[in-house]
């Protein structure tokens, strides 16, 4: 078995990447499970470090695609961006070839102390204008454009517009990409008693660069918490597959699960699921290819 | 700051990012009050399970309230600097360093003991320090010697590194040397305890880049031996650490 070529390509998905993490990285590459078409990594766990996991995501990077999801940025803050962060990314960025970065729309830094959580923005036009300059700001940086994450929230704050509202215009403000989270929807259309399918046919769909899918868990009658540790449930299923019969054009669906990680058959089994589903959705693209 | 954020929605932010580590909710509008509670409750276990990774053994040792305390008034008065999270213990350590708590008298030897399982993981992450133009083999006595690059050396006041933490008291205070390094081929960190001859020696060698037969001339003023006595406890030590590679080899 060469380590260094990895799933050979054939057995690959084409859709379907896997969100890189370091509790099961030994397992990824000594049983050969999990067969994505691409990996995801925060930077900021894999950027300025050395030694054994340095060699592990540099195995990663030399195998698959690399696309990467970042945790620090805090777009929506109120604090500055913290430009020497952005260069750190900008040079991993170019290390590892990464066609793809995308962040949350919420922010994790405020009054100068990293929160190492998603913080609901509120949804007011003073914050649209405020965060489409700082995607802007990036974009120039980072000389390529960004995905934005729609982020599960559990209260709303100060809101004087919608969320749908909120996203499209920063969406067009910024002239970013969205990073469409199916599971983020089916969480806040279930905690604030939203149609979820207008929700999404409500985006602009032609901006979606990316889409996230994961678990998450009720944790009263009406409320559900985004974890990333369970099994994607049925109707969050339903709305991906709903979601990539909407998109315009094929694009990279990953697989998120950061707690409770089970045997890897079960997370490659939720990926062939929506492998299937995209390969159905897509499949005009062979046919015009 | 951008001016185009309001001020009014700068303090929603602030508000509820304040509540977020302090558990004090001001008056925010719009909210869905009985959920509010979760975003603190999620923010602090994303805190509390990063220190109880990074310091297994100190959160062993204290009582649970007394570690709940420390986490507490840690995230809630600290702003914490660092973008990336397992950098996020040391500051930490800083913290419990500069702020005196009264643990440090029911546990004196805490700070050590932070410290210690602190730089484990940052010798296993730090970044690569390769060394250039150096040969593998040398003359210890009149070639200079090359440490690896990746280590950390410490000087404590309690033997955390050799004593089960459980069973440290006052009686131990003394003053411990202890080398930490990190592998370069298994990357795992060992560690080493040193006498304060031996530390002295790894500094004097990173420092000075001189032959090991010019630094005992220094030890000799130093040290109660003389340089003979100093030689050959030297020589066996080296030779161990360049076994354990530690020892990288000696500058071209």
């Amino acid at each position: 078995m060469n380590l260094l070529k990895g799933v050979p390509m054939k057995r690959r998905m084409k859709h379907v990447g896997i969100g890189f993490r370091k509790d099961f990285a030994e397992d990824f590459f000594e049983k050969e499970i999990l067969t994505p078409a691409f990996i995801e990594a925060a930077p900021e766990n894999w950027m300025g470090i050395g030694g054994y996991w340095k060699r592990i995501f540099e195995r990663a990077a030399e195998q698959y695609p690399v696309y990467s999801h970042g945790l620090s940025l805090s777009i929506g803050s109120p604090d500055p961006l913290d430009w020497d962060f952005l260069k750190r990314v900008k040079e991993f960025l170019q290390r590892y070839d990464i066609k793809i970065y995308s962040e949350h729309l919420s922010y994790s830094k405020c009054d100068n102390a990293h929160l190492y959580d998603l913080l609901p923005i509120p949804f007011r036009w003073d914050a649209v204008k405020h965060i489409s300059n700082r995607i802007k700001d990036v974009q120039n940086f980072l000389e390529r454009k960004i995905a934005i994450e729609i982020v599960s929230y559990y209260t709303p704050v100060a809101a004087e517009m919608t969320e749908l509202e909120f996203i499209n215009a920063i969406v067009k403000e910024a002239d970013c990409n969205l990073l469409l989270d199916v599971n983020n929807v089916y969480v806040n259309g279930f905690n604030h008693k939203y149609d979820t399918k207008k929700f999404i046919e409500g985006l602009p769909l032609d901006t979606v660069e990316y889409i996230h899918m994961a678990g998450h868990e009720q944790v009263e009658p009406d409320l559900i918490i985004d974890t990333h540790s369970e099994p994607i449930i049925s109707p969050v299923y339903d709305l991906f597959e709903f979601t990539v019969n909407k998109l315009p054009k094929s694009v990279p669906v990953l697989l998120e699960r950061d707690f409770n990680i089970p045997e890897l058959e079960e997370l490659q089994n939720e990926m062939i699921t929506m492998e299937n589903i995209c390969r159905k959705a897509w499949s005009y693209e062979r046919a015009v290819a | 700051m951008n001016a185009q954020l309001h001020k009014f929605t700068q303090t929603q932010q602030s508000g509820f990012a304040s509540y977020v580590r302090t558990g004090i909710l001001p008056h925010l509008e719009g909210l869905t009050n009985n959920r509010v509670h979760h975003y603190r409750r999620l923010v602090f276990n994303v805190v509390n399970d990063s220190l109880q990774s990074a310091f297994p053994i100190t959160h062993d040792l204290l009582e649970e309230n007394d570690w709940e305390e420390l986490i507490d008034n840690f995230f809630g008065t600290h702003a914490c600097q660092s973008y990336q999270i397992w950098k996020m213990p040391f500051e930490f350590y800083e913290y419990v360093l500069n702020s005196k708590t009264k643990l440090e008298k029911k546990y004196p030897h805490l700070l050590d003991l932070l410290l210690f399982e602190w730089s484990e993981i940052e010798v296993y992450m730090m970044e690569d320090a390769e060394l250039s133009h150096y040969n593998k083999r040398g003359d210890l006595l009149k070639d200079v010697i090359l440490f690896n690059a990746e280590h950390k050396l410490l000087k404590l006041g309690y033997p955390v590194h050799l004593k089960n933490a459980n069973e440290i008291s006052r009686s131990d205070k003394g003053e411990f040397y202890v080398l930490l390094f990190r592998e370069p081929e298994t990357f795992k960190v060992r560690f080493v305890d040193l006498s304060v001859y031996f530390a002295w020696l790894i500094e004097e060698v990173k420092k000075k880049s001189q032959p090991l037969e010019s630094i005992l001339d220094e030890a000799e003023k130093i040290f109660p031996a003389d340089k003979k006595t100093l030689l050959e406890k030297t020589i066996p030590f080296l030779n161990e650490m360049f076994e354990r590679k530690f020892l990288a080899g000696f500058k071209k």
